[in-house]
């Protein structure tokens, strides 16, 4: 008899979870307490370990919602004949709206089975494909159209008009995304355990410069965010989508250990993964991390998304730092160098719009900040003008605190000498 | 005067058949001329979409053919079948409302010319595939052996249709298990343009019946009586268990194949020596000469013939169409269990 | 007018343009032979050999008997062992009757013997409804060969296409069926002079459009092309592509097509089901062009019968041009 997995209950008030990412793949071997699969719960992500050892078989496609207590997949024992799910497996797509009178084949019904991007997308909008593709390259969500097709359908034409009405009403939501894996750089030299750094909302690998000075010692790795520096202008549907972007590339990397670094959103998302990778996470440090409390200057971020030259970026630049002197004329033409590509701005825009909509931080990573094994510090300026410090606060009694005076949202540029023997002392 | 039933110098069919029937088979044989006249005169008033295969000189051979059948009796046909029909009691009116494509023809407008049939009267129908009907033939034959109902079949095929491999195939499932089935060819010398010199290895069609282990006769097809004689016999030798023969009867047909026939393939004495020997002229005669019937009352029954066929087409004409929606009708069996 | 103007006049019916193909092809290659019922004095049951039989003699154009199985199958032997048999059934209905030697011979025997042999066999069917000739003499049956891995199967729509193709099928190795709409015969176009061949498996776009494509086979493709000129004032305008080929099919044309337009219809006389449509919607579904659609795809093929007697019926059970703009409208006005 096949062992069933089952989605494990690991929150006092869960009472489903996503599977997020499979560790093992349909058919390969997994040990007893290896990680399995990682989920994703209203307030938390986590890797849940193998209880058993077997060959994975029937496993719930990736972006499924399954009940506790209900199986995820079963561990066939070697050799065992491998037949049809035994009863009991969560649906597919438990969420998929059920067809009723509708006896024309319905060409958006749900495909059981199908594995994709998005799971929700496509399932609740009668589109066309061209309307589709055309919402997708736009940065639109297609769910949000009213269509004017044949019993409502979206068509190209729906979507056309919408873009055609221009950034103002799209607001941040227009780009022409693309695929492909993550920008990954590395330092030249050093030894040991890697320092992996995770940079910020709409900033890239470069800003580390001034910090990386203090960590020649080791490896250094830096992850591009998608729409950011060298990376792909990912569509990006939400947090949760990012962090397992963001996640994915940090598996790619293939490391026992690695020290983390995160800053501002970039900070989020290494809390993000050390949630989940606890057992591979050496050091954990959050600079002026998002994540932990409902507040942020959308200005300050839409601000930088919209600014299409230097004399526009200026302004909203120097108020990510307390000392205005340091962002140089020359600082910002460099910066707007980077910037230069619309597209760019746009998919950063359509980020800032589902991480942060009306200026509010979407995302809530406390109960992560809680549950957090590994040693963790957060550094904050106490005069950041983007997050407020105070949300640091929240922090549990494990965490060690680093507050600057004097400092704005960027410790690790406004006094990165500081911050790198800090670190240097731990890493 | 000796008696004509036993007098061996007396043709068959006097000998055997009542004058009333001999009447009758003289009266479809003009039924059969005039239809193929009246066809060939509606399609020059556009009354006909389509071609046609006209069977004007080949009465006899139908005609004579279906003598000894009954309706329970099968015939299968041919693309030249019209008068296999006429011979097997077919309605006129139904036959050219069907050339007419009318709802009341025979195939309801679906088949024309070429698919008329009338299963009530064991006309299984005719074919527009050289040779599709024998392997049929051999089907309704062996119905007849199992069901045990006594009837025979008589399978109506062309000279061209003896080079098909079903006309081989056939022949030789009907002898292997002497079914009760009679191969009736009418060879007309041509399969379209190509003679039977051209296209077939034996001088006669009916030398194929030694390699099926079936008796095998060639007569003059414009000939009645001499049609009536083999094909009875043949029928008969089905009849009482002996299994299949091949009758080949050597007939003509005066009109081109079909209506795009420029008869390059042969010369017009041919068609005119042909002609000399009409078989509905040699059978007016037989009928008068025996006192069957005076000169007057042949004319009389052509003259019947003309009024009925006169009175099909008027009958075809005032049909209705069939409906557009209903072109799907009848693909698959109504109501049949899925 | 210089000899150049006058090529470029020079009209001729679909007919004759085979004829022509043909009288090229017995002309310059001796291992050309014609066979078919009733091709030689008769000039075939729709005129298409003609007098070539004078010409050629009747060594070279082979009245055949009524033999179809083995006829195509002598055909099929001739191929595999030195001659290049043109071979002609009367009505494509009965290549039924020789579907051994097609689909178990020729297409195989190459695969069969492990690519030691090839079969350069050209085999002509005149096909389609239109002509009164009912249920077992109007079929389209290219489907059914278009299935068959080994042959390969085109539908030329013009004179110009039919003796280009017919020429291009003899230069291939391997046994190419041709489809030849009877009511196309007697149908005039330009026709050039001399040899050339126009491509197998290349299709031709008729009309060029942006609002939605027509992809059509044979006799449809000018039912189609009739339907995008009333279309066209109606601001509907249609891009209309002649298939030509449909095995093996011409992907890039039609998919770049419908990536363009986003709106595609299927014409063709074959039965709808299971025929040239299905493959062409599920060549387009299964691709990248997919993402372009902008409505349903729509097949418009024969109806579920056979092909009837009655004339209005016969119509009726094939699509005609009110059928194609019907179906254009709906689309494109965003009805289905
Ligand atoms: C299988 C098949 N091949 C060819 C044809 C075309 N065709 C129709 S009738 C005919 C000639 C038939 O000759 P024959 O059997 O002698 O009959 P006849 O026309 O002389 O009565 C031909 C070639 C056909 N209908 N079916
Ligand atoms: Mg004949």
């Amino acid at each position: 008899m096949p062992i069933e997995v089952i989605m494990p209950k690991v929150d006092m008030d869960m009472a489903k979870g996503k599977i997020v990412t499979w560790h093992v793949s349909e058919g390969d071997t997994v040990t007893k307490g290896e990680p399995l699969f990682d989920i994703e719960t209203d307030k938390a992500a986590m890797e849940v370990e193998a209880a058993d050892s077997g060959i994975l078989h029937h496993a719930v496609p990736e972006g499924t919602d399954v009940p506790i207590g209900k199986p995820v997949a079963w561990l066939y024992a070697e050799g065992e004949e491998v037949g049809d799910p035994p009863a009991g497996l969560a649906p597919a797509e438990p969420d998929a709206p059920a067809v009723k009178d509708d006896p024309a084949p319905r060409a958006d019904a749900p495909r059981p089975g199908a594995t994709r991007r998005e799971p929700d997308a496509g399932e609740k909008q009668r589109a066309t494909p061209r309307a589709r593709a055309l919402a997708r390259d736009g940065g639109v969500d297609i769910d949000a159209i009213a269509g004017t097709g044949p019993r409502g359908r979206v068509q190209a034409g729906d979507v056309a008009a919408l873009l055609d009405r221009g950034p103002a009403q799209l607001g941040a939501a227009t780009f022409r995304a693309e695929t492909g894996p993550l920008s990954v750089t590395r330092s030249k030299g050093g030894t040991g355990t890697p320092v992996v750094m995770i940079h910020g909302f709409a900033s890239d690998a470069t800003s580390w410069a001034p910090l990386e000075a203090h960590l020649k010692h080791r490896p250094v790795i830096r992850i591009d965010l998608p729409g950011h520096g060298k990376s792909p202008k990912l569509k990006v549907a939400s947090f949760a989508a990012l962090l397992q972007e963001v996640r994915r590339t940090f598996d790619d990397l293939n490391l026992d250990q690695a020290h983390l670094i995160g800053h501002s959103l970039g900070g989020a998302l290494a809390l993000g993964i050390a949630d989940t990778r606890a057992r591979g996470i050496a050091s954990l440090t959050l600079i002026a991390p998002a994540g932990l409390g409902p507040d942020i200057d959308g200005a300050a971020l839409s601000g930088i998304c919209r600014a299409s030259r230097a004399e526009s970026l200026g302004p909203w630049l120097r108020r990510l730092v307390a000392d205005e002197d340091i962002i140089t004329d020359s600082y910002v033409r460099l910066a707007m160098a980077g910037r230069s590509d619309p597209n760019l701005r746009a998919a950063q825009s359509a980020m800032a719009d589902t991480l942060f909509p009306d200026g509010v931080q979407a995302v809530d990573l406390r109960a992560a900040l809680d549950r957090l094994t590994p040693p963790a510090r957060i550094i904050w300026g106490k005069r950041d003008a983007i997050i407020p410090w105070r949300h640091a606060l929240r922090a549990p009694g494990r965490v060690a605190l680093h507050l600057f005076d004097g400092i704005g949202h960027m410790p690790q540029i406004e006094c990165a000498e500081e911050v790198g023997v800090l670190l240097r002392s731990q890493i | 005067m000796a008696d004509a039933a036993t007098d061996t110098n007396t043709p068959y069919a006097i000998r055997t058949y009542s004058p009333q029937r001999l009447k009758d088979a003289l009266h479809k044989m003009f039924l059969i001329r005039k239809f193929e006249e009246g066809a060939e005169d509606s399609y020059t008033r556009g009354l006909i979409h389509g071609t046609m295969h006209l069977s004007i000189g080949q009465e006899a051979s139908a005609v004579g053919s279906c003598m000894s059948l009954s309706d329970e009796d099968k015939i299968t046909s041919t693309h030249r079948g019209h008068g296999h029909c006429v011979a097997k009691d077919a309605d006129l009116g139904k036959m050219f409302a069907e050339f007419f494509g009318k709802e009341t023809g025979y195939c309801k407008g679906r088949g024309g010319s070429m698919h008329i049939a009338d299963p009530s009267r064991g006309n299984l129908g005719a074919n527009g595939i050289v040779g599709g009907g024998l392997p049929i033939a051999v089907g309704a034959a062996l119905s007849a052996k199992r069901l045990g109902t006594g009837a025979v079949t008589v399978c109506f095929f062309g000279d061209g249709a003896n080079n098909e491999g079903a006309f081989h195939e056939s022949l030789n499932m009907a002898a292997v298990w002497k079914l009760p089935v009679v191969f009736v060819c009418e060879n007309n010398r041509y399969g379209m343009s190509t003679s039977t010199a051209r296209s077939t290895a034996v001088k006669q069609i009916a030398e194929r019946a030694a390699a099926y282990s079936m008796p095998g006769v060639t007569v003059d097809g414009n000939d009645f009586s001499a049609v009536t004689e083999a094909v009875d016999a043949a029928v008969a030798r089905a009849r009482r268990g002996e299994g299949p023969s091949l009758v080949e009867n050597m007939t003509y047909r005066w009109r081109g194949h079909s209506k795009s026939d420029r008869n390059r393939y042969r010369t017009k004495e041919e068609i005119a020596e042909w002609m000399e020997r009409d078989p509905i002229v040699a059978m007016s005669k037989l009928l008068v000469d025996h006192k069957i019937l005076t000169e007057a009352e042949v004319g009389a029954l052509e003259e019947d013939a003309a009024r009925i066929i006169r009175e099909a087409i008027d009958f075809a004409a005032a049909s209705p169409d069939p409906k557009i929606e209903e072109a799907t009708r009848d693909v698959y069996t109504e109501g049949a269990a899925a | 007018m210089n000899a150049q103007t006058r090529t470029e006049m020079r009209e001729l019916s679909y007919a004759e343009a085979i004829r022509e193909a043909m009288d090229i092809a017995l002309a310059s290659d001796d291992r050309v032979i014609l066979m078919g019922e009733d091709i030689g004095v008769y000039g075939g049951a729709f005129q298409v050999t003609g007098d070539l039989v004078e010409k050629y003699g009747t060594d070279r154009v082979m009245d055949t008997p009524i033999s179809e199985l083995g006829g195509a199958g002598v055909a099929v032997g001739a191929a595999l062992t030195g001659l290049k048999p043109i071979f002609e059934f009367q009505f494509s209905d009965f290549a039924a009757l020789a579907m051994e030697q097609i689909v178990n011979q020729a297409a195989k025997v190459r695969y069969m013997l492990g690519g030691s042999v090839s079969v350069p066999l050209v085999m002509r069917f005149p096909a389609g409804s239109g002509t009164g000739a009912a249920a077992q003499h109007s079929q389209s049956i290219e489907a059914w060969l278009g299935h068959v891995p080994g042959l390969k199967v085109v539908q030329p729509s013009t004179p110009e296409d039919v003796k280009g193709m017919l020429l291009a099928a003899l230069e291939d190795p391997d046994p190419v069926m041709i489809f030849e709409h009877k009511i196309l015969y007697k149908m005039k176009g330009h026709v050039p002079e001399g040899h050339y061949t126009t491509p197998i498996g290349k299709a031709a776009i008729r009309r060029a459009g942006k609002d939605l494509t027509i992809v059509a086979t044979s006799l449809m493709v000018h039912k189609a092309l009739a339907a995008a000129e009333t279309l066209g004032p109606e601001g509907i305008d249609v891009e209309v592509i002649d298939l030509r080929t449909i095995r093996p099919m011409d992907r890039e044309t039609v998919l770049a097509s419908v990536r363009k337009t986003g709106r595609l219809i299927c014409v063709y006389e074959g039965v709808k089901t299971l025929g040239v449509g299905a493959e062409i919607s599920a060549m387009v579904a299964e691709s990248d062009a997919f993402d372009f659609l902008d409505a349903p795809i729509v097949r418009l093929g024969g109806a579920e019968c056979p092909i009837p007697y009655n004339p209005e019926l016969e119509k009726a059970v094939v699509p005609q041009v009110p059928d194609i703009l019907d179906a254009a409208r709906n689309l494109a006005e965003g009805r289905i």
